[in-house]
């Protein structure tokens, strides 16, 4: 494994008697597109501009490239920001702001333009040089500081919640751009954001943060399919959770007892859920199943339909239904008797989340 | 408020007052000064308006011209120092924590609340020739002569015979403390608004690019808050050209500004017509000002937009 490019070691913030960050822990590799994904509040931010040199850690270090940043002012570390608000200097045009960095260098002007360039390019914005930034859009707004930074060839591209300003559209096909941008240049972006779907279609890794603390970093796929608690299964994908008593075997209230498959995980002591995603309950359309229910919504997304059901006990759960079983259920009235059956080899157990 | 402006009897009930009282003291004074501007003296207390042109004319003379001049100069002078001087304290002010603001504007603002004679004289004690600045000065300069002395050398040779008071009344430096010391608040105010609503994420962009501090102040916060500026600029010179206190009290009749010379005119000189076209000629040179500004910002906008 390659030297991590930013090292940050058992770093704490507090603000007064806040605890923002604690006792966080985490590399950054080059060349990966790395997520620090949670709830608002949870200290994403934070981290981010402790990184880039405008929140110093109460504790702890922060290394880029190996050397201790802590007594390096923002504007000599060697990694660049695009802001949440974008922050493009509404006084210059496009080209000026993305000169801006350069200029700083003490670059000349024959360096700087060739440059500029090719990042406006790399941005395709190249027609726009010349405009101020109130004559852009949001999309191109974003693209003016996504260049201004880039151009600067950071060890690492930090970007707070770079899609939150833009339209549902733009941000589906600006996802896409993001990723294949960072594969051109080559840069390690670390990016927030409070949108796990965005952080499981763009992140090589994701740190799952709340209340300061980190609770999971992992690739996508381990997120998903083996969240650490209760918390992190909550937070990334749909998920239904069920209050377990007992061991082996478990019983959950409308569930019964659950006969986990021989071998799987379970924490030793503690509070503990069942996590069963949607897609890992199977519903029939009649009462054949083990566990009975009643119908509820159908929610018909085209592919997919993700269906309410109500367990006997008033609890209303979520499963997953190919579009094939979808008409039959359509023609089921609202409250209809069913039933349903977990694969219980892909369900786990989960400490609750504020053990 | 479309219903509250159609109906004219709502309407009136509300403006009728407020207009009234702008006719009674504003627009009839005004339109009297006018009338006095074109006008004669024809008896020692009686104006007779002959539409002549001679007032105005008389702005022109070298001696009343140089006053224009002069207030021109006093006024923008100072207001370059309110600007300079005004401008940290609004940064101060706007980055200072959440529970210090209010107490600091308070300290800004407060001066407001003193009668402008009483602060003036306040001023007079200290920049008078005995005044509280020159006996600082004096008593450094005796510690001064008392150490050179000590140490063997020739102290007179080196500082003078006596201590030589720095003058301030009666000079131009005096009228622009006192005008500078006036009208700071309205300098400040304005700046700090402007720093107020510029989002701090700019000035963290720049650093983040590479600007130092002080490249970031004049490349990103000089230029993002230079319309709060040139607000700041214009509401402090326009009160100050028309300055009658200060320049009365701290230039001793001898660097009179226009509102001293217009006062005389309706005093001492009795000559209410010239006094009046003064005062019209000071409202055109304001209103030019103004024009410009409108203009200015317009071209501004217009360019951005
Ligand atoms: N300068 C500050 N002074 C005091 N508290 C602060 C300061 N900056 C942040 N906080 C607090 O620290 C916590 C974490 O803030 P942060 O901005 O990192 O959240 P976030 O995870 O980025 O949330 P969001 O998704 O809403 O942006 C918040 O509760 C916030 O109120
Ligand atoms: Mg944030």
């Amino acid at each position: 494994m390659a030297e991590p490019i930013i090292s940050i070691r058992n770093v704490s913030k507090y603000f007064g008697d806040f605890t923002a960050l604690e006792d966080i822990t985490i590399d950054i590799r080059p060349g990966e597109i790395f997520a620090l994904l949670g709830p608002s509040g949870c200290g994403k931010s934070t981290l981010l501009r402790c990184i880039a040199g405008f929140e110093t850690p109460s504790t702890g270090d922060i290394l880029i490239d190996g050397k201790d940043m802590t007594e390096v002012p923002p504007n000599k570390r060697p990694v660049n920001m695009v802001f949440q608000s974008y922050a493009v200097f509404p006084h210059m045009s496009v080209e000026q702001n993305v000169a801006y960095g350069l200029k700083m260098d003490g670059m000349s002007k024959s360096e700087i333009a060739p440059k500029v360039a090719e990042a406006l390019e790399q941005v395709k914005l190249g027609q726009f040089a010349k405009r101020m930034p109130d004559q852009l859009s949001g999309g191109q707004r974003q693209r003016v500081a996504l260049a201004r930074a880039l151009v600067k060839r950071p060890r690492v591209l930090l970007l707070d919640e770079p899609l939150s300003a833009l339209d549902a559209k733009l941000r589906d096909a600006m996802r896409l751009e993001l990723v294949k941008l960072q594969q051109e240049v080559g840069v390690s972006f670390v990016m927030v954001t409070h949108d796990q779907s965005e952080a499981l279609a763009m992140a090589d890794r994701i740190a799952v943060m709340k209340d300061g603390r980190l609770r999971q970093l992992a690739d996508p796929v381990t997120l998903y399919e083996r969240p650490a608690d209760a918390f992190v299964a909550d937070f990334i994908g749909r998920v239904n959770l069920f209050d377990v008593t007992g061991r082996a075997p478990f019983t959950a209230k409308s569930l019964g007892a659950l006969e986990l498959p021989p071998g799987a995980e379970v924490p030793p002591v503690g509070d503990l859920v069942l996590a069963i995603r949607p897609e890992y309950i199977h519903l029939h359309p009649d009462t054949s199943g083990p566990i009975p229910a009643k119908l509820g919504d159908v929610g018909f997304q085209g592919d997919i339909s993700v269906v309410e059901v109500t367990l006997s006990d008033g609890r209303a759960i979520l499963v997953q239904v190919e579009h094939d079983e979808t008409p039959a259920l359509l023609a089921l009235p609202l409250g209809a008797p069913v039933s349903i059956s977990l694969d219980l080899t892909r369900a786990s157990v989960l400490p609750v989340s504020d053990a | 408020m479309e219903s509250f402006r159609s109906n004219i009897r709502v309407f009136l009930a509300f403006f009728a007052p407020s207009f009234g009282w702008l006719v009674l003291f504003f627009v009839a004074p005004l339109v009297i000064i006018f009338l006095y501007s074109f006008g004669e003296n024809v008896s020692l207390t009686e104006v007779e308006t002959t539409w002549t042109w001679r007032n105005y004319s008389r702005i022109l003379e070298p001696e009343i011209a140089t006053l224009f001049w002069r207030s021109l100069a006093l006024s923008g002078m100072s207001t370059i120092v309110c600007l300079v001087i005004g401008y940290p304290i609004a940064l101060v002010i706007a980055t200072a924590r959440g529970a210090w603001k209010p107490w600091l504007l308070l300290a800004i603002i407060l001066p407001f609340w003193t009668n402008l004679l009483i602060r003036t004289y306040a001023l007079l004690n200290i920049l008078g020739n005995r005044g509280r600045v020159n006996s600082g000065l004096e008593w450094l300069w005796e510690r001064g002569y008392a150490a050179l002395d000590a140490i063997g050398l020739n102290a007179t040779a080196i500082m003078g015979e006596d201590f030589e008071p720095i003058i301030f009344l009666g000079r131009w430096s005096g009228v622009i403390i006192g005008l500078v010391y006036v009208h700071l608040p309205f300098t400040v105010l304005p700046i700090y608004a402007a720093l107020e609503r510029l989002d701090r994420s700019y000035l963290e962009a720049s650093l983040d690019l590479g600007a130092s501090q002080w490249r970031t102040f004049r490349s990103v916060l000089i230029p993002m808050t230079m319309a709060g500026l040139v607000t700041a600029a214009i509401i402090t010179f326009i009160p100050m050209l028309g300055s009658y206190l200060t320049p009365a009290l701290l230039g001793r009749g001898q660097v009179d500004m226009i509102a001293n010379v217009i006062e005389r005119q309706f005093k001492g000189a009795n000559d209410w017509p010239f006094g009046a076209a003064m005062s019209l000629f000071l409202l055109y040179v304001t209103f030019i000002i103004l024009a410009i500004q409108a203009f200015a910002s317009m071209r501004r906008r217009g360019a951005d937009g």
